[in-house]
């Protein structure tokens, strides 16, 4: 088997696997949120920081939440990321002003951490 | 001119005449295995090649990347002090840092980083133990370091919306860094005849290996917090 054909060959097996993959891809997005969104009921969380993690949130279940940080957030945990359903939401929480919004929520514990993964903490939806 | 003999040589009778049959093979199993796992076991996972393809793909490159020049090492047995070192730090670094990259991106720092370090040092140490201690050590440390870098730039990509365009940037690079290797040992070793001749099957063996774990680790590993 020459060299020629066995670079042929290379590029149909990567173009096929590839081609499959971007084909899968791009027919489905991100799982849907789950959860009732009540308009105007929007619940605000303050995180603030314990140690190098973040302390432990409670809201309600089927209520939009707004995240801001107080203070004692320092350093990358003002960036907080969160994995829902493979949605990731983040934002830079530079100054208290800054708002990460969330979706209304199922009942649960919803496990986070900063964008760079050194502080950790769970928003607790009952 | 050396690197036309090199290009030239990789048509011919010598070990660099199987590098690019090496890729092939090497790339030939990762694929035959993840079709197999997909239709038996990743098809029922609801988006799991949108998740994780891209990632699969990369791995399965970049497994495939790494073999031509381990195929090479083995081929000549044994080198200089100064070749060995440099085969067992380009060896153990890009072999880490690329497979903790794409592990990383899908499971975290942790998970990305170390298996990067365990695969970058392991491979590192044994191509370059060709050479004695000098090579082994280099291995350990490309492999420590690779391994955390990997992980580390991508996790720290996540954010950017570019970790993809990140890690085809990386693989190109790894890519040319990986062509050059292969380059340096035909340079060291033209005047040597090949001290060891192999059929394929050690390839088969390895990317069979490498490409179940990682697939393994990507699927159905533990993930840190932020991926939920």
């Amino acid at each position: 088997m020459g060299n020629k054909i066995t670079i042929i060959g290379i590029l149909v097996l990567v173009a096929l696997f590839a081609g499959f993959v971007f084909a899968k891809s791009g027919s489905t997005d991100s799982a849907p949120i789950t959860g009732n969104v009540v308009a105007g009921e929007i619940q605000k969380v303050v995180l603030s920081q314990a140690d190098l993690n973040y302390k432990d949130s409670i809201v309600q279940a089927g209520k939009p939440i707004a995240i801001s940080a107080d203070g004692s957030v320092k350093g990358c945990l003002r960036a907080p990321s969160f994995n829902i359903g493979g949605k990731r939401y983040t934002k830079y929480l530079q100054s208290a002003n800054d708002v990460l919004e969330l979706p209304a929520l199922e009942k649960g514990t919803y496990s986070f951490s900063c964008t760079m993964g050194m502080g950790r903490g769970k928003l607790i939806v009952e | 001119m050396s690197f036309k003999d090199f290009v030239k040589e990789l048509n011919g009778n010598r070990v660099e005449g199987e590098l690019v049959k090496t890729i092939f093979y090497s790339l030939l199993v990762s694929f035959i295995f993840l079709t197999v796992v997909y239709f038996f076991k990743l098809r029922y996972i609801e988006n799991c090649i949108p998740k994780y393809g891209y990632y699969l793909l990369f791995s399965a490159l970049s497994i495939a990347l790494i073999m031509p020049a381990i195929r090479q090492v083995r081929a000549y047995r044994e080198m200089a002090c100064m070749s060995g070192m440099m085969i067992g730090m380009t060896i153990g670094m890009i072999s880490g840092f690329l497979l903790g990259f794409f592990v990383a991106s899908t499971n975290g720092m942790f998970i990305g980083g170390f298996f990067g370090v365990f695969v970058g040092i392991a491979i590192g140490v044994w191509n370059g133990k060709c050479c004695g201690v000098m090579g082994m050590m280099e291995g350990i440390m490309a492999g420590f370091m690779g391994g955390l870098m990997g992980a580390m730039t991508s996790f720290m990509l996540l954010n950017d919306n570019n970790l993809k365009l990140a890690g085809i940037i990386s693989f190109v690079i790894s890519a040319v860094i990986m062509f050059g290797l292969n380059y340096m040992i035909y340079k060291e070793m033209k005047e040597t005849d090949r001290q060891r001749k192999e059929d394929y099957m050690f390839v088969v063996g390895l990317t069979f290996v490498l490409i179940a774990i990682t697939t393994w680790l990507i699927v159905f590993g533990p993930r840190s917090a932020i991926f939920g």
